[in-house]
């Protein structure tokens, strides 16, 4: 009986260990950003829109109920529905001031609707935000740049 | 013969005469006709909506506010709610049966809660859900002269049971007539004389739409022939269809104040609170019978007489095999289930619906907005537009309390938005809210007394090599000449205070060391941020401005003080969010837009100051664990001769302003903190504001200091605060007398402990 619950603890402990040895740390906040390669990565950004554009959309959100109506803006972002994509963020941003991802967003739509100064403001009040990862952080300073 | 010609042609004249009428009257009933169908029927006021609550998981909610909401919505709390409008409530569960919004689905879904923040939210299938959104709430619309309030419907919105009750009841040979059934009149008058009471009416629906468009219910031969021709000429114009859609939208079902209720779309939201799509056949059963005696079978009145009504419509449709006997039994037995009068079905915001207005005339004239069916989705929140409401009412009890009738006819006024995006979600702009009338929010222009000095001080701070928290002001005796005259300052309490640190001149409000700190940055300085903070009014160069004598609407004074709450940037406030047209597509939107116009550190100084008027100054009396969880701040203002009494105060996302004076501007026994501030305190206390995302400033570094000499300090020492820095502009001298007490090393590290413990707290760092 003993070895059975041996056999049973040291099964859990294997799986346990499997799972945490496998997990891919995909935290944005962990990946650093060289202070040299910072600047050219800005450049990168602004030359290339597009790049830009998909770089913003594959910034998720904290909270998977603001995820789903960032979703929604991105689809009308992309359709070039900005009044559409606007009132979905605005939708978000009732929900929550603190999440990165929206401020990127608005950032961004500001800057296709070609509300430049907007999109400079919106980026840097993202800034201000405590729990944004530096790859944000970089995203968001693309928006200064312009 | 000649006699016979001359009667011939008599009646020949006479003959082409009446054709010659007759043709002109038909004409001029086509032209009705045609014109009121096409036209007139279907303008449709615009409709002012709430906000949508909506409720996200991991969001954090005020759970009374919510309960509230509920109420208002017309939602009943029962213990296991089985139809569409009830909820259930435990201490962290919300059960509710959704009645269905837009593209929120009706239907039944549980909502948990840990703490304050939503954690689950999960539909009957037990499936999770991201969101939820309540409908709004109706505030008000823009009625046409003839205050005629529909919801129009179209064909594929209106209900097949809708539509077998009407015929069943009023008009059976619908589809096989011209307009006018002789069929129909006698099978009425049998089937009347067989039930011995009157079950359908003769009139066909197309003689009931024309009687209902162009006549009066006068009953007179003359009007009965036009009846019947204007029924013939609809029938002639238009399909069957849209006979009876016309007729749907535009019966008379009820009048509710001065407006009046047509059409069974806004029926089923006047009785039952939610959309025609969601009603049960008994409830379209109650409204289809109500046509025959609007007042007389309305339920809310006279519940008894619209059951039986009611019973009798459907007992009709089980004889024309609609429904079975079961179901005709159980129908029924059925409650009437007839809501609540709506909450906010009439205009009772008047004060924010003058704003609204200011914003709607900007962009669109008085006849669409009377006419087109818009829906303006506005930014009030009626959780704290009724608190602010209650707040000054109470408040005004209070003070006539305390200081006797003296003050029965003060007035005031009071503004809340969202600190973030200027979205304004409550206004009052009298002592009596519900009232219309003169609406001080917007048009009272007064002075702002103390309330000006934040600008003042932030100019200074904006200087940040000039100036910080900790620069010491003269508080002594100042006069200068200003305008051919000596103007001297005197302080509050009539006493002079030396040498001050910057942030107790403010906290403590002090005249004099704020007018030498206004002639030291000059006034081109201070009329630049006034610039930057949103005032747009002419700026004259005199030194009283410095200390009050500048005069704002509350409009206009929280405006500016919406760019300080956040942080620097300038966000327009609005009313509005949407406007969009009958097929839901955005006519218009009132954009977020924010512009920053200020560094947001010398703002973090400011507000780190204007957090201690809560922590020790004029609106003291808070936990320090509220003011710090919701980063809160404000200012008193008292004017000359306390003319005005002025409180604006932010916490967590809100920020709101009050005013309490008189009209004729006598004085008041009122200071800031004894009168506005306790208007703030009683709306506070009953909206308990959630708290306040955290922001981060690299640049800003915290350190004890002196609050009398503003030089560095220990924790443990007498007197010492821990004020904020912007990085580079640290003082850096301890005076010997408090070396002990603040060992540096000591210091520094709890200088970083204290930082740490500050920033997880929720204050600037």
């Amino acid at each position: 009986m003993n070895l059975l619950k041996l056999n049973i603890v040291i099964i859990i402990s294997i799986f346990l260990y499997s799972c945490v040895a496998n997990q891919n740390t995909r935290d944005a906040s962990l990946y650093k950003v060289p202070v040299n390669d910072f600047s050219r990565t800005v450049e990168l950004l602004i030359a290339n829109k597009e790049f830009l554009e998909s770089e913003i959309m594959k910034i998720n959100a904290l909270n998977p109920s603001i995820q789903r109506i960032i979703l929604g803006a991105d689809d009308f972002l992309r359709k070039e529905n900005y009044p559409k994509a606007n009132s979905e963020l605005e939708r978000a941003f009732r929900l929550t001031k603190s999440e990165g991802a929206l401020y990127l967003r608005i950032a961004h739509l500001r800057y296709k609707q070609g509300l430049l100064k907007e999109s400079e403001s919106f980026a840097s009040r993202g800034l201000l935000l405590g729990n944004i990862s530096s790859w944000e952080r970089l995203l968001l300073n693309v928006y200064l740049k312009n | 013969m000649q006699f016979k010609r001359s009667i011939g042609i008599i009646f020949g004249l006479i003959a082409f005469a009446t054709l010659i009428f007759s043709a002109a009257l038909i004409a001029v009933i086509d032209y009705r006709v045609t014109s009121k169908l096409d036209g007139v029927l279907w303008t449709v006021p615009a409709k002012l909506y709430s906000r949508p609550l909506e409720l996200a998981e991991s969001i954090e909610v005020n759970k009374d506010n919510l309960i509230k909401e509920l109420e208002m919505l017309s939602y009943q709390k029962v213990k296991r709610p089985e139809k569409s409008g009830q909820f259930s409530f435990s201490r962290d569960k919300l059960t509710i049966f959704l009645r269905g919004y837009k593209n929120q689905r009706s239907g039944i879904f549980d909502i948990t809660f840990e703490k304050s923040n939503v954690k689950s939210i999960k539909n009957q299938l037990g499936i999770s859900e991201d969101l939820i959104k309540l409908e709004p709430i109706v505030i008000g619309g823009m009625y046409p002269a003839h205050m005629e309030d529909r919801v129009l419907l179209d064909w594929p919105e209106v209900p097949q049971v809708l539509i077998e009750t009407i015929l069943a009841v009023e008009d059976q040979n619908f589809f096989n007539h011209y307009g006018v059934s002789l069929r129909s009149i006698s099978r009425a008058f049998l089937k009347n004389i067989q039930a011995g009471e009157v079950e359908q009416g003769g009139s066909t629906i197309t003689q009931q739409l024309a009687k209902s468009l162009f006549f009066t219910s006068a009953q007179t031969i003359r009007r009965k022939v036009m009846e019947a021709i204007a029924s013939l000429l609809i029938e002639f114009h238009y399909s069957k269809e849209e006979i009876l859609l016309a007729y749907i939208n535009d019966v008379f079902l009820a009048q509710s104040g001065k407006r009046a209720i047509h059409g069974f779309g806004m029926g089923a939201q006047h009785f039952f609170g939610t959309s025609i799509k969601n009603l049960e056949t008994d409830q379209i059963a109650l409204l289809v019978g109500m046509l025959k005696g609007p007042s007389l079978y309305n339920p809310r009145r006279n519940p008894s007489n619209a059951t039986q009504r009611r019973n009798l419509v459907l007992t009709v449709l089980n004889r024309n095999f609609k429904i079975s006997d079961s179901d005709l039994a159980q129908l029924k037995t059925k409650e009437l289930g007839v809501a609540r009068p709506n909450y906010r079905t009439e205009t009772k915001y008047p004060a924010f619906h003058d704003l609204v207005r200011i914003e709607l005339q900007e962009n669109f004239n008085e006849k669409d907005l009377r006419t087109k069916g818009l829906s303006i989705e506005t930014n009030v929140d009626p959780i704290l537009q009724d608190a602010l409401e209650k707040s000054i009412i109470k408040t005004k009890a209070q003070l006539i309390k305390k200081y006797g009738k003296k003050l029965s006819d003060i007035e005031g006024a009071a503004i809340a938005v969202d600190v973030s995006n200027g979205e304004v979600k409550a206004v009052v702009g009298s002592t009596a809210p519900s009232a219309y009338g003169f609406n001080r929010s917007i048009n009272a222009i007064r002075p702002i007394g103390s309330l000006v000095k934040p600008f003042i001080y932030l100019t200074a701070l904006d200087q940040y090599k000039k100036y910080n928290l900790t620069t010491m002001l003269d508080d002594s005796k100042l006069s200068i000449r200003s305008g051919g005259e000596i103007w001297e300052p005197d302080n509050f309490d009539k006493k002079f205070h030396g040498k001050i640190p910057l942030h107790v001149a403010l906290w403590q409000s002090y005249n004099i060391a704020s007018a030498r700190l206004g002639l030291d940055v000059g006034f081109e300085a201070v009329e630049d941020m006034f610039s930057k903070l949103g005032i747009d009014k002419q700026f004259q160069n005199y030194p009283s401005l410095f200390i009050g004598s500048f005069e704002l609407s509350p409009y206009q004074a929280i405006q500016a003080y919406q760019t300080i709450a956040a942080d620097g940037f300038y966000t327009p406030l609005r009313s509005i969010r949407e406007i969009k047209d009958t097929k839901g597509e955005i006519e218009f939107s009132y954009p977020y837009s924010i512009e920053q116009r200020i560094r947001p550190e010398p703002v973090a100084l400011l507000k780190f100051a204007m957090q201690q008027t809560f922590e020790r100054g004029t609106a003291r009396g808070y936990s320090s664990e509220d003011i710090r969880s919701w980063n809160a701040g404000g200012k008193t203002g008292t004017s000359d001769d306390q003319r005005d009494s002025w409180f604006v105060g932010f916490a967590g996302e809100i920020l709101v302003l009050v005013w309490l004076g008189f009209d004729d501007n006598r004085t008041t026994p009122l200071t800031g903190r004894t009168g506005a501030f306790q208007v703030w305190k009683n709306f506070i206390d009953e909206i308990k504001p959630i708290s306040k995302a955290k922001t981060s400033l690299p640049r800003i570094n915290y350190l004890w200091t002196d609050m009398n000499d503003g030089l560095l300090s220990g924790k443990k020492c007498k007197d010492s605060l821990l004020v904020p820095f912007i990085e580079g502009t640290e003082p850096n001298l301890i005076p010997s007398v408090r070396r002990t007490c603040s060992n540096r090393i000591e210091n520094s590290d709890e200088g970083l402990l204290d930082k740490l413990k500050q920033a997880f707290e929720g204050g600037q760092g």
